[in-house]
């Protein structure tokens, strides 16, 4: 007699499907990525109104120490030596785009006369809209501390 | 005698692709940045040659003083005190001008705090606080000496 052979299943993780789900997250990334233009360290101050900032707004940082960074939306921040010369680069800017926003991300612990000059800046360029980059403010930081 | 011809498979090598799409989630999760891009919008007054009419008398002024404390109208006050204070004036003049002016040595935080608490005035009392200012140093001493 002659005996049939074993049927015997191959053993092997299903990875047919991998491909595609690799792909979506791809998808996923490619979608919500944002190169940020402006990557300087500051502590913002937290606000419980927030508004999104519009894509391709200039960006004017402000560090602690006071050190300024701008970028007009379209490429890396620089440095700047000081408040005056924002003046200069944001009337290059409101000249090619009247509409341009600009996003002060200011550290909220640096003196306000850095940001009042930026501001006045701002406002002798003929800037419209300006944004206080914030971060959300919850009901941990609200409670008073101890 | 039969001759079997071996054929080849039609098909896409595809083993590599997962590969491909991993590096590639790699790359996008290194370089991606879930940046803050959301703050409070601060529209500016345009510039102009001619003074604003800025009156005192007839405004609400918050001093931001170094180390956060906040005077309301020469009245020491703290941050969820002021819409309370501004509720009876703003019954009487929805367009009562607040204005904000920090002191150059205060923390720029603390600015924003109060401007904050003044945009929850709908939230918070029922009225919208919607003649809000902040005069830069340069004005102030353009306009108001």
């Amino acid at each position: 007699m002659r005996l049939k052979a074993r049927l015997t299943q191959e053993q092997g993780i299903p990875t047919a499907s991998m491909a595609d789900i690799a792909f979506l997250l791809i998808i996923f990334f490619m979608v919500t990525i944002t190169f940020e233009v402006d990557k300087t360290q500051v502590v913002l101050p937290k606000t419980e109104i927030r508004f999104e900032v519009p894509k391709k707004a200039a960006y004017i940082s402000i560090t602690e120490a006071g050190h300024i960074r701008v970028s007009s939306g379209e490429e890396i921040s620089v440095p700047v030596p000081g408040p005056e010369d924002v003046l200069s680069f944001a009337a290059g800017v409101v000249a090619t785009d009247p509409s341009k926003a600009f996003v002060l991300k200011a550290d909220a612990t640096v003196p306000y006369r850095y940001v009042d000059r930026v501001i006045d800046a701002l406002k002798q360029s003929k800037a419209e809209v300006i944004y206080l980059l914030s971060q959300q403010e919850t009901i941990e930081n609200q409670l008073p501390e101890g | 005698m039969k001759f079997t011809r071996s054929k080849a498979q039609d098909e896409i090598p595809t083993s590599s692709m997962a590969d491909i799409a991993f590096l590639l989630i790699i790359y996008f999760m290194v370089t991606t940045t879930f940046a803050a891009t959301r703050g409070l919008d601060f529209a500016l007054p345009k510039e102009e040659d001619t003074p604003p009419v800025i009156e005192k008398e007839e405004s609400v002024l918050i001093e931001i003083r170094p180390g956060g404390a906040i005077v309301v109208d020469n009245k020491p006050m703290q941050l969820n005190e002021i819409l309370d204070y501004l509720k009876p004036k703003l019954e009487r003049n929805p367009m009562k001008p607040v204005i904000i002016r920090p002191e150059p040595t205060a923390a720029y935080g603390d600015m924003v705090n109060v401007f904050d608490e003044l945009r929850q005035g709908e939230e918070k009392i029922g009225i919208q606080v919607k003649n809000i200012s902040v005069p830069t140093q340069r004005e102030i001493e353009r306009f108001w000496y």
